[in-house]
């Protein structure tokens, strides 16, 4: 393998951390982007469920945005969880600027993005990115829905909340008004969008290091048992149900478009309360025809774009069930609506 | 106890899986052939990881060997396989094809082969039975995750390049074999002590292997190395569109997630998809959940500056399968996808 970023990898490593490969060298191929975003971290932030019970989350924050968690700070603060979106258009030149402190490793591997070694944010493969700023230079063909994320210690980074949605628009069709939405090239057209990133939580891992188990040792990153169920950062208990950053409020004769992102670990299957979901597209692809079904089982990372238009007023209740890995027993649900007034 | 035929597994048990030409090979032939072929059920260690040493059983080449998984089999429609299983151990063992598709019974079963006993099944494949198949033991339920199980590809009569009959082509072709281990479990096999009911995991292999990062001792070595495995490893050049038969003998299931290209999905448990999506992330079932997929070799397409070349993973995003013995990131069901 050529592109071994550095000599952190074996008993040395940051700190406490192991096979890590720090780096932050300047961009192969720079070229001046279309679009920028910038983007810190903080690993201090948190979520409160229903129950009244925190945990600890880390994510990205938006630093043009006027967030923190710049490399320059000392990144202990909190930001929103999910990650702050990135949206893009086809065919844009895109760079993700990301900037970490000396304290700790991180990357953003923008999911289902298909671009060279540099720029995929794989540590091992290139650097983990600390003590400065990389810029990941990539430019997507292909509409869809992605999402980014961590891949540092990923079981644990991306357990954290270090993920956020990543969109990417197709050029507008021909003829098209402006203002029009589609979900791909000369695809379906929406009015209403929801992002639905559904994930499982297990309190027990939110209390490790960044570095846990890089070293050796059982830290139980093979073990997860989760105990919240939670879409978009909300918990899918019951706060969900009504969160307006979660729940959709549309009108009759009104499209949506689902972007289900499967965020967890767990294989899910989620359930639109007898609605029918016409998919579109999965993992950023049209699917050769449209797949017309009132649930969709998936696993890790998997995306599906989901167009439903209710033909009558009413509220459906839309149900992600977790599943355990080995046993398949249904460890937890997580519930949001459809209201079509 | 099980000790008969007890090996070490390392360096020279797996050095059968690199002595081939990396990549299966196979050349069709106009006339149905026998494929004779004799597997020794042997048993020994495999250090892990993080160092502990698991008990494992095989399928081998011979019984000086602990192939996890068996040495692949390759066969084409109308030939007959004959295969020979000898029993080194002195338990009871057997030895099944699963049928094609999930419901279908076994393509061919031996019935129980008692401690140091053998048997020879017989099984001419007919037509239509094209396809990727899992064969293991099930005389327990938990044989299947000791390492008793490897793969067999029956191709089309008279194709090199296609999975069934009318398939989109590739022009290579490989197993991606996943397990997950309980040392617990494989303990209790070991010292006849009671197997638990329940598993947790703590091992992920893709074809008997774990991924070794750079820095880790093993790190690049083809014995050793799940990324370096040639028989594991996606190496090919822009073009080379690779056909890859998944097959979990594991406990869990599986998210396959490829990074640099998307895959065409061919199959889920052996049923031929109605059309071919193309997927980032395929759900592998476990209970002998099976897929098969083509790895385009397109050059990546969302680079800038466009590229060609290129070291990428194809890890497991349900990413506790990225772990060993409970930390130890890197050490996984992970393999390299070079683009050369
Ligand atoms: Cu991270
Ligand atoms: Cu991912």
């Amino acid at each position: 393998m050529g592109m071994n970023g550095g000599g952190g990898g074996g008993g040395g490593g940051m700190g406490n951390a192991c096979y890590v490969y720090p780096g932050a060298p300047a961009t192969p191929g720079f070229v001046t982007p279309d679009v920028l975003f910038q983007r810190g971290i903080y690993m201090n932030g948190s979520m409160r469920f229903d129950d009244g019970n925190s945990v600890t989350i880390w994510g990205f924050t938006d630093l043009a945005a006027g967030g923190g968690g710049g490399a320059g700070g000392d990144q202990m603060g909190g930001g929103s969880f999910p990650s702050p979106a990135i949206r893009v258009t086809e065919g844009q030149i895109v760079h993700t600027a990301l900037s970490v402190n000396m304290m700790w490793m991180h990357t953003i591997h923008h999911h289902g993005i298909e671009p060279s070694t540099e720029n995929d944010g794989v540590g091992h493969l290139s650097w983990d990115v600390t003590g400065g700023t990389y810029t990941y230079q990539w430019r997507p063909l292909h509409a869809g829905t992605y999402f980014y994320h961590c891949h540092v210690n990923t079981p644990l980074h991306a357990e954290m909340g270090m993920y956020g949605a990543l969109i990417v628009d197709p050029k507008p069709t021909p003829g098209d008004p402006a203002g029009t939405k589609r979900a791909f090239y000369n695809g379906p057209k929406y009015d209403v969008e929801a992002i639905w990133a559904c994930d499982e939580i297990d309190p027990n891992w939110h209390t490790l290091p960044w570095y846990a188990g890089t070293c050796g040792g059982d830290v139980g990153l093979n073990n997860l048992n989760p105990r919240y169920f939670i879409i978009t950062g909300v918990d899918g208990a019951s706060s969900a149900l009504t969160n307006p950053a979660v729940a959709v409020n549309m009108t009759l004769g009104q499209t949506l478009l689902v972007r289900y992102i499967c965020a967890g670990f767990y294989p899910q299957k989620i359930s639109f309360g007898g609605l029918t979901a016409s998919v579109v597209a999965s993992d950023g692809r049209p699917l050769p025809a449209a797949w017309n079904t009132g649930a969709i089982e998936a696993h890790s990372a998997e995306r599906y774009d989901c167009i439903i238009k209710p033909t009558s007023r009413g509220t459906w209740t839309v149900t992600v069930q977790f599943f355990h890995w080995r046993t398949g027993a249904v460890l937890g649900t997580a519930k949001t609506r459809i209201t079509v007034a | 106890m099980e000790r008969r035929g007890f090996l070490k597994a390392g360096t020279a048990g797996f050095a059968s899986l690199v002595s081939g030409a990396g990549l299966l090979t196979w050349a069709p032939r106009s006339e149905a052939a026998t494929i004779s072929k004799t597997l020794y059920i042997t048993a020994g260690t495999h250090t892990m990881p993080d160092g502990v040493s698991v008990y494992i059983k095989g399928f081998s080449d011979s019984s000086a060997d602990l192939n996890v998984p068996a040495t692949p089999i390759v066969c084409q429609e109308g030939d007959t396989l004959e295969i020979t299983i000898i029993n080194r151990l002195a338990v009871t063992h057997n030895f099944v094809i699963g049928g094609l598709k999930a419901g279908d019974p076994p393509l061919v079963s031996s019935g129980d082969i008692a401690g140091g006993g053998s048997k020879t099944i017989t099984y001419t494949i007919p037509t239509g039975k094209a396809g990727s198949y899992l064969f293991y033991d099930n005389k327990t339920s938990y044989n299947v995750f000791l390492g008793l199980h490897g793969g067999l590809a029956i191709m089309p009569a008279g194709s090199s390049n296609q999975l069934y009959s009318g398939s989109p082509t590739f022009v290579k072709q490989l197993f991606w074999v996943f397990n997950d281990i309980d040392p617990a479990l494989n303990s209790a096999v070991q010292h006849g002590t009671t197997v638990p009911t329940s598993f947790t995991p703590r091992y992920f292999t893709i074809n008997g292997q774990t991924s070794l990062p750079p820095g880790a001792v093993g790190f690049d070595d083809p014995t050793r190395d799940a990324m370096a495995n040639p028989e594991t490893q996606l190496a090919g050049s822009v073009g080379d569109r690779t056909l890859i038969r998944m097959l979990n003998a594991g406990m869990c299931s599986h998210a396959v997630h490829t990074h640099a290209n998307h895959m065409e999905w061919l199959t889920d448990r052996g049923t031929v998809r109605g059309s071919v999506w193309k997927k980032d992330v395929l759900y592998l079932r476990n209970q002998l959940g099976k897929i098969d997929a083509i790895y385009p070799f397109e050059a990546p397409p969302d680079a800038y500056p466009p590229v060609t070349t290129g070291h990428f993973p194809m890890h497991l995003h349900d990413e506790m399968s990225q772990t060993a013995g409970g930390g130890m990131y890197l050490f996984g069901a992970m393999t390299d996808i070079v683009f050369k």
